[in-house]
């Protein structure tokens, strides 16, 4: 039986050393606990120095649909970007479902994370992510994440792409 | 003749097509068979066979007709 590998307290750096996600499209303050096949959690801080709130929405600030979504997908990632032959690699969206927005995410108020992983298998991974708020479901979604390096490995020959 | 109705099913649900149009298909024949349908067809056929396949033989299964001569090897007589 092979050990569960088990990463805890991963600041923003650290997590950057796993994903390819960058400032102004990086969305992960802190991994309290990633699980390698498994889970991970963490969290995101939004300040009302988010380069995303002035402009949604001026009298109203929250966080974007598509913040919420990253933020979620981000954390996610860490749930098989930490298997080792898997860090630091490029990964692409395959497909977003059952997306549901609970909750306006204001200035100043925090989004923990939670992400499971249901399976990964040749650079292909599911599972679903939520995040909270106050301990109150904000949002969630289920995800198919690519990792198209590892995926091309695995085309057939006759392809055309 | 068992295997051969599994094998046909895994094309049928993951692709969601006639099992009509399994015969001859290709990959890419179809908007479904892309590179991403490829994975899920693979681990649905490897799910539904109780098997792991190598990695070559996932990069040799190009058409349904392949995949039939790609699974003798790990003893399934389809």
């Amino acid at each position: 039986m092979t050990e569960e590998l088990i990463l805890k307290n991963l600041d923003a750096y650290e997590i950057q050393q796993y994903q390819q996600n960058r400032y102004p499209c990086f969305f992960v303050d802190f991994i309290e606990e990633a699980i390698a096949g498994k889970s991970a959690k963490g969290y995101k801080n939004f300040t009302y120095n988010e380069w995303f709130f002035p402009a949604h929405f001026e009298d109203e600030p929250n966080v974007p649909g598509f913040v919420q979504i990253e933020t979620l997908t981000q954390v996610f990632l860490m749930t098989f970007l930490t298997f080792p032959e898997n860090k630091g690699k490029k990964t692409g969206f395959v497909s977003v479902k059952n997306a549901n927005f609970k909750k306006k995410i204001i200035p100043g108020e925090r989004m923990d994370i939670e992400a499971t992983l249901a399976s990964y298998r040749r650079g292909l991974a599911q599972g679903k992510a939520t995040g909270y708020v106050k301990g109150e479901i904000a949002c969630r979604i289920e995800l198919v994440i690519a990792i198209p390096d590892i995926m091309k490995e695995f085309r057939p020959k006759s392809s055309k792409e | 003749m068992v295997n051969l109705e599994k094998y046909t099913n895994v094309f049928v649900s993951t692709f969601s097509i006639t099992e009509e149009q399994t015969k001859g298909l290709k990959y890419q024949d179809i908007e479904a068979w892309d590179s991403v349908g490829h994975m899920g067809l693979i681990a649905a056929i490897e799910d539904a066979f109780s098997i792991m396949l190598e990695p070559d033989d996932i990069v040799d299964f190009s058409s349904f007709e392949k995949g039939r001569d790609i699974l003798k090897k790990y003893n399934m007589e389809l």
